[in-house]
């Protein structure tokens, strides 16, 4: 244990990690959970479920971490395994159609389009419901992208990955991964372009 | 270029996922056509009512991801790089570019070796073969001490540590005892937040105040004092703890600990405090501190500077 006290480098931790060294796990991890959360976060807008996909992709991490031999990134490794899990969340949850605005937080129950009514029309009435109908349109239209198109617009737009990096992640080419992603965006443009 | 390709285009522009070439008849383009800036400007609109639809995880449910995949992680125990892996790997690189012929004698060898090695290899290298039974056994080791002794042989003094699971109330010493010094743990924010974060249900202890007022005064980490402090809520009227707070809402650097630290402190007011406060009302930046300050001040009848 307490090798991993001394500040390691992520190459020196996925290493002693795999040596079976639980701290450098932990710190491993600490790099990039708060991220995977966020994805898996906005694009399930459920903490149980985000919870889920927390989970589950870091013990797949932990269990196969023999196997990885740093070919690719260990962002990249690890990014495959998360945008995998939440994909088939999206394609089962598309299949029960149980998209919810409300949340609960650790401050109570909350609904995720406020934030978009506070930020625009703070103070006036009439962009109060311009911005209340827009947040719903948004919603409604993000629960009808495909889940291909989810995961890309929400990786660019909100991970702010580069398409080349998307596209690697998913197991496909850069020109796929612009074609969904304009997709994506002329469909969110042909739902909402009438609210701004 | 046309004004639908131009507006098809806005969105990959915005991302800068256009090539410089794209970009510059785009950009040309939007010079000269009136009716496609204002496009552009309603593209960066909607984005940003995008920026401001995105949902962000609370620091509570990372904290409760954080712990729960400790606990699942413990029951867990990760496959190895073993003997057999290695010995894979080996082959795959001498092989990998090798023709056909000479990968089946390869795997030929593989397999007469495997025999061999199985038969001549210890237990312990067997990796995921291993037996049962991990707690026990050295999580790590490192070798503090190397002798040549008698005969040829060699003194080695090996460090280990092992791993246990404990589980039990917080009640009982040994778990207390071991928080206690988790939450001091000076290599792991995260483990000092969890470890206060439990602490603070039982504030009722000395031993355990003491170390959520030691936390809140010297943890480097705000989500730590934070939690601290939240343990120490129903203690704003105990002296000791009013001090310690008087003394972080002047020194701490985190806007967000010293607005908790405030509103504590306001609920119990007494004289004492005006001179904090007037001190406060000196040096505060924050908008939202220096009127919960002034108000308090106000309601005191005292003045808001000193002269």
């Amino acid at each position: 244990m307490a090798q991993a006290a001394v500040k390691m480098d992520e190459p020196e931790l996925i290493r002693a990690a795999q040596k079976g060294d639980q701290r450098a796990f932990e710190q491993l991890v600490r790099l990039y959970d708060q991220n995977v959360l966020r994805l898996a976060f906005n694009l399930l807008r459920s903490p149980e479920d985000a919870n889920d996909i927390y989970q589950e992709a870091f013990l797949r991490v932990y269990k196969n971490l023999h196997t990885f031999r740093f070919d690719c990134s260990f962002h990249t490794w690890l990014y495959r395994i998360v945008t995998n899990l939440c994909l088939d969340a999206l394609r089962k949850r598309r299949v029960r159609r149980e998209e919810n605005t409300v949340v609960e937080t650790g401050e109570g129950v909350l609904d995720r389009m406020d934030t978009v009514e506070e930020g625009r029309a703070h103070g006036d009435p009439q962009r109060q419901l311009l911005s209340s109908q827009l947040r719903e349109r948004i919603q409604k239209v993000l629960g009808e992208l495909t889940p291909r198109e989810r995961m890309v617009f929400e990786m660019r737009h909100y991970q702010g990955l580069r398409l080349r990096t998307i596209g690697e992640l998913l197991g496909t080419s850069e020109e796929a991964a612009k074609n969904c992603l304009f997709r994506a965006t002329q469909k969110m443009r042909a739902a909402l372009g009438d609210f701004v | 270029m046309k004004c639908e390709e131009a507006r098809d285009r806005m969105p990959l522009f915005l991302y800068g996922e256009l090539s410089f070439e794209e970009e510059e008849r785009l950009e040309t383009h939007i010079d000269e056509c009136a009716g496609c800036r204002e496009a552009l400007g309603r593209e960066k609109m909607l984005f940003q009512a995008f920026d401001a639809a995105q949902a962000v995880p609370s620091q509570g449910l990372l904290d409760n991801c954080r712990a729960e995949l400790r606990g699942r992680i413990a029951q867990v125990e990760p496959e190895r790089s073993g003997f057999w892996d290695k010995l894979r790997e080996g082959f795959s690189i001498h092989f990998h570019f090798a023709p056909g012929w000479m990968q089946l004698v390869g795997a030929l060898a593989m397999l007469v070796l495997g025999f061999a090695a199985a038969r001549m290899t210890p237990g312990s290298m067997l990796g995921p073969w291993r037996t049962a039974g991990v707690a026990g056994e050295p999580v790590t080791s490192r070798v503090r001490y190397v002798e040549p002794v008698a005969s040829g042989r060699v003194q080695i003094v090996v460090d280990e540590t092992r791993q246990r699971v404990l589980s039990g109330y917080l009640e009982d010493q040994t778990i207390q005892r071991l928080l206690l010094k988790a939450a001091k743990d000076p290599s792991d924010a995260g483990l000092r937040v969890e470890s206060v974060d439990l602490l603070k249900n039982r504030p009722q202890s000395a031993e355990v105040r003491t170390a959520l007022l030691y936390a809140l005064q010297h943890d480097p980490n705000a989500g730590v004092r934070l939690k601290a402090l939240d343990g120490l809520k129903e203690f704003a009227s105990d002296p000791e703890t009013r001090q310690t707070l008087t003394q972080v809402l002047l020194k701490d650097d985190n806007p967000g600990v010293r607005t908790q630290v405030i509103d504590l402190l306001i609920q119990h007011r007494s004289e004492a405090m005006v001179g904090v406060l007037q001190e406060l009302m000196n040096k505060e930046d924050n908008d939202y501190i220096r009127m919960r300050c002034q108000k308090a001040l106000n309601e005191m009848n005292a003045s808001v500077e000193t002269y």
